[in-house]
This record gives structure tokens, C-alpha cells and sequence, in this order.
């Protein structure tokens, strides 16, 4: 009878000095405390949402905080998700700062109510008014195409004029394409959409479907490496991944098509990375400081070329190794309309099934 | 005494009924969303989407079910059935391959068998440059590498199985004059079944789940799909209707394993039990395990921790050891410790509750705790980042929103160990106390609480482990500048840069390596 309680009382010990409710609740403080750290200077930094990737945003925000001593949080992630949190999160958002890969996202949380109109003489004086909102709520940073990157060993330029050749049945699991969730492919079906219209965008958008087969790439990173293995011929992708490939690996075979050039054609297609200061900063100045530091010449300098796009500044020259900016045409569709054509646009990518 | 034990009862009676609340209101959002939706969502779905998705992750799930059964079994047939040198190796080395989360696995595949990868260019070496190997991006692709990634959970049950067998059963088939191959089929098997279909069914459990592994390999299922929806859209409804698809087909899938088990129950009437005799090998035959056995666990283990370690010794990944990479080592330590500590404290009165005072309600409640099971981590996420805006905003953006969903996940697998531990101490030596002048707290202080605390470690470490690796509800609602080795594996590998990678997932790896050795030194029931 008495041996059962005699025998726990040896192993009290351990468990009452564990005593888990109080190493919760110890820990529970801690974590409460943690993400806000002490806040001696508020003012001193800035939260950043960023839909670009960490490794080409991270440096120009160290360069801005070597240089105003403004602390910079990140937060990297994709530029869609990036928006429904931010859209959810409301006016208890802790992010001061938006940068997100693509107008079409810009515009979406502009007409949220997201952002807050900026009125700088800096920013009118740097961005030509073409890559901004009409109120300033958003700052177009640098451009970016989308191009057609063939592998020079297995395609000539002459077989390809225009995207929409690739819905041609000879291209049959030799193209790589983004998959529907990518903004870049969004866009540019958009704009399609805009040039073409919705029967003929409908019947390219199978083509292509059918000729990427399994083919469809997550991160255009992807596409470029699968085109320089030779795994496919082509692929659809923004033209810096396949400069930015080069970068690294001179010797490989790839080749930049930029499309829809031929007399008559729609143009290329372009889209901008941007920047917004959200409505609900307490930090307003400091966001204005680090949009005056990317509209800059030096900031736009470092901003287009660690991600090999075109500065919007018209005073700042883009990386050498790309196809100069006076040589090729752009499609005529206004980047700020890209927004209210998306819907449309993704229910059309759905209704083909494309994945 | 009595208005003590009544207040302390009824108070965790309210844990209870409020931790049961917590799990399953995001279901119930979730289920509330996609029946709101209007129907030209569903018919989108259904006509483009779904086919296809049910399909492949059914399918997915078929493929990994019967190959893991088959690798599971026979190798745990293998290390208990045979004597040979280095068995007792084998035995503990076959469960390592559950520290390996399936995305790191899947990466490392991504790069050995890839187009133009090292594994190709053998190949083409003895075949001739066109030739081609398996695609690690196809279907074959992501079966094998879930595969090796998940047999350990057979294994493990089939061999705990397999060491309390009564071998009686088999001796009297074959003095009927049984052949021995006739005595497996109709008497072992069938006696291991519900050891083996637990195992499948976690196999299946997991695979149904998974999101690292198959977005890595580009292979579209369920879970991805939900995923996709919500990163890739600005509306949720889609991935909620989705995520409702994919919880029934998993509560399909559990009823049909219980309605398998139930038929297959198998007694003991007699007090004669003999164990097995294990048969001692020859050289030949001992050679002949022993590269079975090193295959098996080479491929799931040993080589991806090789490549690993190689990678991790590069001066790529060298350079990013810094300050800030013991940041994520941190982050990942806290997140994972604080999401089973709250696990293990939120299982405990249910499943108290459930054993001791199994009323209706107290078991529905702990019946209603395996929700967490059917509901996939990026639907998790989803309820959890709502409620929370809706419910707790000043929370919002804590770290306390992620170890809600860790916990909500998890809680199952916590359950799992907690259940049995409680069950197997009687009542009577609670009452005992009681009697003997103990109050309530105190009993539960010096009685229960030390009787089950294996139970809880075990618990405590399965939720630490699972959480370490846990991707997508950490992808969607991690606090700004707050990410994890799980995050940091899945965002350098899916731009493939393996080197960078590497220290990351080693050490999520290397972690888990300790608790395995616990876990298999008894009998393991938990996802």
C-alpha cells in the first residue's frame, strides 16, 4: 500500500523544479518583448515590406543606412502575399515601407487605401511621370521587360518575332514558363489582354500551356537555369534573371530575344519595381528619406544594377551588358491600369487551366 | 476540501473546452469561407483545377503508401528476423532518415539527379550523352524521394511489432505443414496488420500534407495548390475551398484506416508466448542485408548528409555563418521550444480529462484535438493569421500568432504520447494519495505528474522537432525580420543555390539526431 507514494517521492524533484508554467510563462514575456525591441529610437528606423528578393534589396538598404544611420527591418517575401498581408494587417501594419516587384501590386494597394501620396520635388524631378501613380502613392524604381531566353545552341533569333509564336504547336515541351501565381506573368497577359484582346490572348494562353507541358517554374531563376541546361530551348522570363545568369556563368548559352518588336507589333512588355510609403507610418520622414535615396542617381545607379534592370532616371546609364534601352519599343499599355486588368487576367489563366 | 476539488476540477474542464475551441474554430472559418463562396468559384475550381490536383495528390499518396510499406517491412523484417554482423547498426540507422526534413531531402535530390547533375553525367559516361535519367521534377521523382523520406514511420511500428510477436502462432502453421512462405503470407502478415496500417497511415498523413517537398519539385497537389492560391491571389476563398477538399479527403482516408483496424483485432488467450529466434546468418547471406540495408539507408540518410556536410565546409556557405544566421538558429530554438512547451501544457488536460472522467463531451474534446491532423499547415496559417485579426489584433505580429499554429498543428502528435502515458498509470494510485491526506494539486504534483513525465518528453520532443522543420505557417506569418533555419533552406534552395542552403538544413538535421535515439527506445506512436 505504502510503497507506490514512497517510490514517486524520489522522482519529485525533477518535474516540480521543471514547473512549466512558469518557464511558459517566462518565455511567454519574453516573446512579447522580443519582436518590438526596445524602442530608444523610434525614429531611427524602418520597417520594409519587400516583394523583391532579400539578396537584391539588402545591399542598397545597407548603403541608406550607412548613410542616414536609419536602421532597416526586412521583411522578404512574395510581392502578392506581401499585399493580402498587408491588406489584412490594415492600420495595425508595422511595415513603414512597400517595395514590390511590380506596378500592378503598387497599384493594388494604392487603391486599398494603403498608401500615402507623396508630394516631393526630388521624386518629380528623377521619375518621369509614366512610371508613377498619377497621386505619387507609388514610385516606379526600375524597369524590367519580359524577354524570350532561348539557348543559343539549340535556337536561332530568326525563329522567334513575337511571344505569341510560342503557342506554335512546333515549340511542344521546349518552352518553361512562370506559373500562375507569378505576378510577372499577370502582368504581361495583361497587357496582352490590353493589345490583343481576350480571344486572342485566350488561344495563345492554350498554346502555351500545352507547349510548357510540365515546364512551369516557380522562380524564373528556375526557367533561366533549365534554358541554359539545355532542358528547354526557350523560356518566358524578366530579362535581368538571364544577365544576372550571365553574371556568374559568362560561358552559357543564352540568348535574349526581345519580342513584339516587328513593324506593326505590340512592343515589349514592361513593368517597374516601385516603392510606397504605407498610409499609417509614424515614421513618414524617414520613408521619404530612403524614397529620396532611391530616386537619387547613386540609388538608382545601385538599385537597377544589383538586379541588372533599367534605371528609371533618365540621367543614369543601365549596366552595359544590356540591350540599350533607345533600341527597342515598349508595348503602350499604361502601367497604372495594370491593377484593374489583373482580375480579369487571372480569371482567364484559371479558365485555360494553366497551373 | 471539496469546494477545492470542484473549483480545480471545473477549471480544467474550462482548459479544456477552451483549447478544444482553439482548435477547432479555424476549421470552422475555414469550412464557413468556402461555403460562402459564391458558386462561380467552385465551378471555376472544379472544372480547371480540382480534377487534376485530387489526382495527382491521391495518386502521389498511393505510389509513397506502397513503397514505403513495402521498404518499411521488409527491412524491419530484415534487422528482427536475422543475426548478422552489424544488425544492431542497422536498426538505429533505418530511423534516421526521419530527421531529415522531406524538402532538404528534396533538394539534395533536386541537385543529384537533376538535368546535368552529377548522377546524369555517370550515367551518360556509360550510356552515351543523350541519355537520360529519372526526372527528380516528376512524378517517380517526388515518390521516391517521400518515400525515402517516410518508410521510418513503418518500419518503426512493424519492427516494435515484430519484436513482441508471439512466434507460437507461426510454429503451429508450420507443424499443420504450412510452407514457410504460405505461413508469412497467411499468419505473420495478417498478425501485423494494424501495426503496419498505423504506419501507412501516417505515411500517408504526411504525404498528403506535405508543401516543402513538392513545391521544390514543382509536383502540384492539394496542399500546394492551397499555398499558390494564397500567395498568388488576392482573395482566399479559392485556397479555403481547396483546403475543405483536401480535410475531406483526409478524414475519408482516417475513417477507412479505422474501419481497417477495427475488423483486424487479434488476441492473446493463453499465457504462452515465446519470442522470435533470430536466424543466423551466413557470410553470403549476412553480405547480402548488409548492402540492402546500406542502399536504404544511404540513399535517405547518408549521402544528403555527406553533400550537406561538403556543401557547408564551401566558402559560400562559410560566409554567411555570421551574427545573423545564429539569429535564425535562435529563432528557430525559442519558436520550437515555446510551440511544444504550450503543446504539452494545452494536451495535457485533454487528454487527463479524456481518461479520467471520459464523459461525452471530455471526449469529444480530445477527438476533436486530431483536427489539427486533417488541417494542412498553409490552412492552418490561414485561419490563424484571420482569427487573430479579427479576434486578438494587438497580437497580430507576434510570435504568438506562429506558436498558435504550431500548436493547433501539432497538438495531435503531442497527444499521441500523452494519451497511452496517462492511461497506463491507474486511478488508484491517485486515489491512493488522496486518501493518504493529499490534496488535488498535491496529488497531481507528487503522483501523476511524475508518472507520466515520459510520456510529456516524448510529447515535448516530437512537437519540438516537427515545429523545427515546419515551413509553410511559417512562411506566412513570421513577424518581420524573423526567420527560421526551415524558411532559410526553402528560400535559398527553391533559387537553387545549394551551397547557401547547406549549414541551415545540417543543423536542422544534426538537431533532430538526439531525439530520434529517444524515440526509439520505445514503442513510437506519433506523426
Amino acid at each position: 500500500m505504502y510503497r507506490w507514494p514512497r517510490q514517486c517521492s524520489r522522482t519529485i524533484g525533477v518535474p516540480v523544479r521543471l514547473n512549466f508554467a512558469g518557464v511558459f510563462a517566462a518565455c511567454l514575456l519574453a516573446v512579447l518583448w522580443l519582436p518590438t525591441p526596445p524602442e530608444v529610437s523610434a525614429a531611427d528606423k524602418l520597417i520594409v515590406y519587400s516583394g523583391r528578393s532579400e539578396r537584391l534589396i539588402k545591399p542598397v538598404l545597407d548603403a541608406f543606412t550607412a548613410k542616414t544611420g536609419i536602421q532597416v527591418d526586412l521583411l522578404s517575401s512574395g510581392t502578392t502575399e506581401l499585399v493580402n498581408r498587408l491588406k489584412a494587417e490594415g492600420g495595425r501594419s508595422p511595415a513603414d515601407v512597400f517595395i514590390s516587384n511590380d506596378a500592378g501590386s503598387l497599384e493594388m494597394a494604392r487603391t486599398a487605401g494603403l498608401l500615402r501620396p507623396l508630394n516631393m520635388p526630388e521624386v518629380e524631378q528623377a521619375i518621369p511621370p509614366q512610371f508613377r501613380a498619377a497621386d505619387n502613392s507609388w514610385i516606379g524604381l526600375s524597369g524590367r521587360f519580359w524577354i524570350i531566353v532561348c539557348n543559343t545552341t539549340m535556337v536561332t533569333p530568326d525563329q522567334i518575332t513575337s511571344l505569341l509564336d510560342l503557342a506554335d504547336p512546333r515549340w511542344k515541351d521546349k518552352i518553361a514558363i512562370p506559373n500562375a501565381g507569378s505576378e510577372y506573368l499577370q502582368a504581361g497577359v495583361s497587357v496582352i489582354r490590353a493589345s490583343l484582346g481576350d480571344d486572342q490572348t485566350k488561344r495563345f494562353l492554350e498554346g502555351l500551356r500545352n507547349n510548357a507541358g510540365t515546364h512551369v517554374y516557380q522562380k524564373s531563376s528556375q526557367i533561366v537555369e533549365a534554358v541554359a541546361k539545355g532542358q528547354v530551348s526557350v523560356g518566358v522570363v524578366n530579362h535581368y534573371y538571364v544577365y544576372r545568369h550571365l553574371a556568374v556563368q559568362p560561358t552559357a548559352p543564352l540568348g535574349v530575344m526581345m519580342p513584339d518588336q516587328q513593324a506593326g507589333g505590340m512592343g515589349a512588355i514592361m513593368n517597374v519595381a516601385g516603392i510606397g510609403i504605407l498610409k499609417h507610418t509614424s515614421r513618414f520622414d524617414a520613408a521619404k528619406l530612403l524614397v529620396e535615396f532611391l530616386v537619387a542617381e547613386v540609388g538608382q545607379k545601385m538599385f537597377a544594377d544589383l538586379d541588372k534592370e533599367y534605371p528609371l532616371h533618365p540621367e543614369v546609364k543601365a549596366d552595359s551588358s544590356l540591350v540599350e534601352r533607345k533600341r527597342f519599343r515598349t508595348a503602350s499599355v499604361p502601367l497604372t491600369k495594370l491593377a484593374e486588368l489583373r482580375e480579369p487576367t487571372l480569371l482567364l489563366i484559371e479558365q485555360v487551366g494553366m497551373r | 476540501m471539496i469546494a477545492v476539488r470542484r473549483l480545480s476540477v471545473s477549471s480544467l474542464q474550462l482548459a479544456v473546452l477552451a483549447s478544444t475551441a482553439l482548435i477547432l474554430l479555424p476549421l470552422g472559418y475555414v469550412t464557413a469561407l468556402a461555403l460562402s463562396a459564391d458558386s462561380t468559384i467552385w465551378h471555376r475550381l472544379w472544372t480547371t483545377r480540382v480534377p487534376e490536383l485530387l489526382l495527382n495528390t491521391v495518386s502521389l499518396a498511393g505510389a509513397v503508401a506502397l513503397l514505403a510499406l513495402v521498404l518499411g517491412v521488409s527491412t524491419a523484417w530484415m534487422v528482427t528476423r536475422f543475426e548478422f554482423p552489424g544488425r544492431r547498426l542497422w536498426e538505429v540507422a533505418l530511423v534516421l532518415p526521419l530527421a531529415m526534413p522531406t524538402y532538404v531531402l528534396a533538394y539534395v535530390y533536386n541537385y543529384l539527379l537533376g538535368y546535368g547533375g552529377p548522377v546524369e553525367h555517370l550515367w551518360q559516361m556509360v550510356t552515351g550523352p543523350q541519355s537520360r535519367i529519372l526526372s527528380p521534377q516528376s512524378f517517380w521523382g517526388v515518390t521516391i524521394v517521400m518515400t525515402l523520406d517516410t518508410f521510418p514511420f513503418v518500419y518503426l511500428l512493424t519492427r516494435s511489432a515484430l519484436l513482441s510477436f508471439n512466434v507460437s502462432f507461426e510454429e503451429v502453421a508450420r507443424t499443420c505443414g504450412a510452407s514457410q512462405l504460405r505461413t508469412m503470407l497467411h499468419v505473420t502478415l495478417p498478425l501485423l496488420r494494424p501495426s503496419i496500417v498505423a504506419g501507412v497511415a501516417l505515411v500517408v498523413l504526411y504525404v498528403v500534407s506535405d508543401f516543402g517537398a513538392v513545391s521544390l519539385l514543382r509536383y502540384q497537389t492539394l496542399t500546394y495548390a492551397v499555398f499558390q492560391q494564397m500567395t498568388g491571389r488576392s482573395d482566399n476563398q479559392a485556397a479555403s475551398i481547396l483546403s475543405i477538399l483536401l480535410v475531406v479527403l483526409a478524414l475519408l482516408f482516417l475513417l477507412t484506416e479505422r474501419w481497417f483496424r477495427r475488423k483486424s483485432r487479434f488476441y492473446q488467450t493463453t499465457g504462452r508466448y515465446r519470442a522470435p529466434q533470430r536466424i543466423q546468418c551466413e557470410w553470403w547471406h549476412a553480405t547480402a542485408l548488409t548492402a540492402c540495408l546500406a542502399t536504404v539507408t544511404g540513399l535517405a540518410f547518408g549521402i544528403p548528409v555527406y553533400l550537406l556536410a561538403m556543401w557547408s565546409l564551401s566558402s559560400e556557405a562559410q560566409a554567411i555563418l555570421d551574427a545573423r544566421f545564429f539569429g535564425f538558429i535562435w529563432n528557430s530554438a525559442l519558436l520550437s521550444s515555446l510551440a511544444a512547451t504550450a503543446a504539452v501544457l494545452g494536451g495535457l488536460p485533454l487528454a487527463y480529462l479524456a481518461s479520467r472522467k471520459p464523459t461525452w463531451l471530455n471526449l469529444g474534446c480530445l477527438q476533436a484535438a486530431y483536427a489539427g491532423y486533417v488541417l494542412p499547415g498553409p490552412v492552418a496559417a490561414l485561419a490563424v493569421l484571420v482569427l487573430f485579426l479579427n479576434v486578438m489584433p494587438f497580437l497580430y505580429g507576434t510570435v504568438i500568432v506562429l506558436i498558435v499554429a504550431y500548436v493547433l498543428h501539432f497538438l495531435p502528435a503531442g497527444l499521441q504520447s500523452l494519451e497511452p502515458s496517462i492511461q497506463q498509470i491507474t486511478p488508484n494510485l491517485e486515489e491512493a494519495a488522496r486518501t493518504l491526506g493529499l490534496g488535488v494539486r498535491e496529488t497531481w504534483r507528487r503522483v501523476t505528474l511524475p508518472l507520466i513525465r515520459n510520456g510529456m518528453i516524448v510529447a515535448w520532443v516530437l512537437i519540438f522537432l516537427q515545429t523545427m522543420k515546419e515551413l509553410p505557417a511559417t512562411l506566412l506569418l513570421r513577424p518581420v525580420g524573423f526567420d527560421t533555419l526551415a524558411i532559410r533552406v526553402w528560400l535559398e534552395a527553391s533559387e537553387e543555390y545549394y551551397q547557401l542552403a547547406a549549414p541551415s538544413a545540417l543543423l536542422i538535421v544534426l538537431v533532430g539526431l538526439p531525439a530520434l535515439s529517444l524515440l526509439l527506445s520505445r514503442d513510437w506512436r506519433a506523426a
